[in-house]
């Protein structure tokens, strides 16, 4: 078959390749969305834990001394949460920034990623720094799972295409496969029309009806070709049997000489030879138009042998 | 014995005609399909030679009337149609033989000849002429009650020449019944004259009458 390839094999290679380039565009996007919602969160979340720790040690009314310890206290305890007194002079609007730092307790992962809000917040009419950051999920972790789950998806698409495809196939090449069988058992000889089965489909219906058409022009063209040569060959037959048999009466005369006789003798063979000449061209203008159905090898030696 | 000739080429018919008038053959002539489909519900012939191709009809149908009416005339179908395919179904439908455009009359007498034989005599058919017995079924020959034995291709053109008694046969149509269509494809038809010689020297031997004459060394005869 070479290069050729089944026809429905095309637009499923086109699909899988579709496929692949869209899913892999989904990695990047999924993780880019995935990280913008948590972000959003995590923001909302330090701006809560802000507000809760501007509020509560405010609502606890402590002196100067009591503040500054729970102030250290809070920042050795609360992993992410800094609080630093300012002057009022650095009060700047809220930062949000991303970071990635160390793990200090847990070696094996190299880095993590932070979230972390920079504010001022005022206690006891007092302005202090605050800063909050809070784990983001690891970078290499959200992607390793989107991909995984993506590559999963794609895998399910691909074996999902393929199944369809074959099936569809099968189905889908059926009328057409009906018409190249009647195509191909066709005999031209027969004279008689194709018949094709009717499918549903509408650009096999166009080709049957084409076919069928250009079929029933060549079974007129090739019969019309046999009843001009017939035709030809028959009135051709009809002065010759006329002169052949004005010679054989002729000969019947006893009032001939021998030379005559042996001159209306001679006729006959350039007779013959053209009757000869008119079978064979009928012949050969039958097998030229393939009248004939078998063929068989001939040893041409038999038959010399046959003859002698 | 009666003839009907069913071909609408005039001159063709009538020479046929002349020819078998010569042997005693009673011919009537039938131009046409309508002519011919009166002639065989009047008549009875001992041998019908039909023309397919004829004005009004074809001739086939000619032939499928004979045998709706369960006619025992002999048909000898003679046609421009060569093919295989119409001899077989000429044959078919009933004929008793089939010969092709063009065709010498000598062969369309020893076919005729043959036709009636055969439906006159069917197993029993023996030729008497003189001092031959010809037994034709079991293509033996007897003179003077001595069997002589003759070649297949011998005892083919004994019974030639006696479906054309007293006429002049060329060596070409002797050519051509001997040897079929090829006759043609040859130089020249010497090749009968060995044959000739043979059958002569054989029935001589045997003491006949010296029926076979050889005329102007173009032809030859059987005078009897």
């Amino acid at each position: 078959m070479g290069n050729m390839s089944k026809l429905l094999n095309r637009p499923l290679k086109a699909f899988i390749l579709y496929a692949l380039l869209v899913l892999a565009l989904s990695i990047p996007v999924y993780h880019y969305i995935v990280d913008d919602i948590w972000h959003k969160e995590l923001d909302e979340h330090n701006e809560i834990l802000k507000l809760k720790t501007e509020d509560g040690l405010n609502k606890l009314h402590l002196t100067e001394a009591e503040l500054l310890s729970s102030i250290q206290l809070l920042n050795r305890l609360e992993p992410g949460i800094n609080i630093s007194p300012a002057n009022s002079l650095q009060v700047k609007p809220d930062s949000l920034y991303t970071v990635t730092r160390e793990n200090e307790y847990n070696k094996l992962k190299r880095i993590d990623r932070f979230r972390g809000l920079t504010t001022y917040i005022k206690v006891n009419g007092k302005p202090y720094l605050l800063t909050v950051e809070t784990n983001v999920e690891e970078v290499d972790e959200t992607l390793i799972a989107i991909a995984i789950i993506t590559i999963f998806f794609f895998l399910i698409l691909v074996g999902g295409f393929i199944f369809l495809n074959w099936k569809i196939s099968k189905q889908i090449w059926k009328p057409f496969r009906s018409t190249l069988n009647r195509f191909k058992s066709f005999d031209l000889n027969s004279q008689s029309n194709i018949e094709f089965e009717r499918s549903g489909i509408q650009e096999f219906e166009e080709l049957n009806n084409t076919l069928k058409k250009l079929i029933e022009k060549n079974i007129s063209v090739f019969k019309q070709q046999k009843e001009f040569s017939e035709n030809a060959s028959n009135e051709l037959q009809t002065p010759l049997a006329v002169i052949k048999s004005w010679i054989d009466l002729l000969l019947q005369n006893n009032t001939l000489s021998k030379e005559q006789s042996e001159m209306i003798e001679a006729l006959n063979i350039p007779l013959s030879r053209v009757s000869r000449i008119k079978k064979n061209l009928l012949l050969l203008s039958k097998i030229e138009n393939q009248q004939f159905a078998a063929i068989e090898p001939v040893v041409v030696s038999e038959v010399v042998n046959d003859t002698l | 014995m009666k003839i009907l000739i069913i071909e609408d080429e005039k001159e063709l018919a009538d020479n046929i005609c002349r020819y078998l008038s010569e042997e005693n053959y009673l011919s009537e002539l039938a131009y046409s399909f309508d002519q011919a489909l009166e002639k065989i519900d009047i008549y009875q012939y001992d041998c019908i030679l039909l023309d397919l191709m004829l004005p009004g009809g074809d001739g086939i149908k000619i032939l499928e009337e004979l045998k709706k009416q369960n006619k025992q005339d002999g048909v000898i179908i003679i046609s421009a149609k060569d093919s295989i395919e119409d001899k077989v179904k000429g044959l078919q439908i009933g004929a008793d033989d089939y010969l092709a455009k063009p065709f010498h009359l000598a062969e369309l007498s020893a076919r005729i000849y043959s036709v009636i034989r055969r439906k006159q005599f069917g197993n029993s058919n023996v030729i008497q002429l003189n001092e031959l017995l010809i037994d034709l079924p079991a293509k033996t020959i007897t003179v003077n009650n001595q069997q002589i034995a003759l070649t297949k291709k011998e005892f083919d053109l004994l019974l030639f020449f006696i479906g054309n008694k007293n006429r002049v046969i060329s060596k070409g149509a002797l050519a051509e019944h001997l040897s079929g269509d090829i006759a043609d494809m040859l130089d020249n038809h010497d090749f009968v004259y060995a044959h000739i010689k043979n059958l002569k020297r054989k029935l001589a031997d045997a003491g006949y009458g010296n029926y076979l004459k050889t005329i102007y060394g173009t032809g030859y005869k059987w005078e009897i």
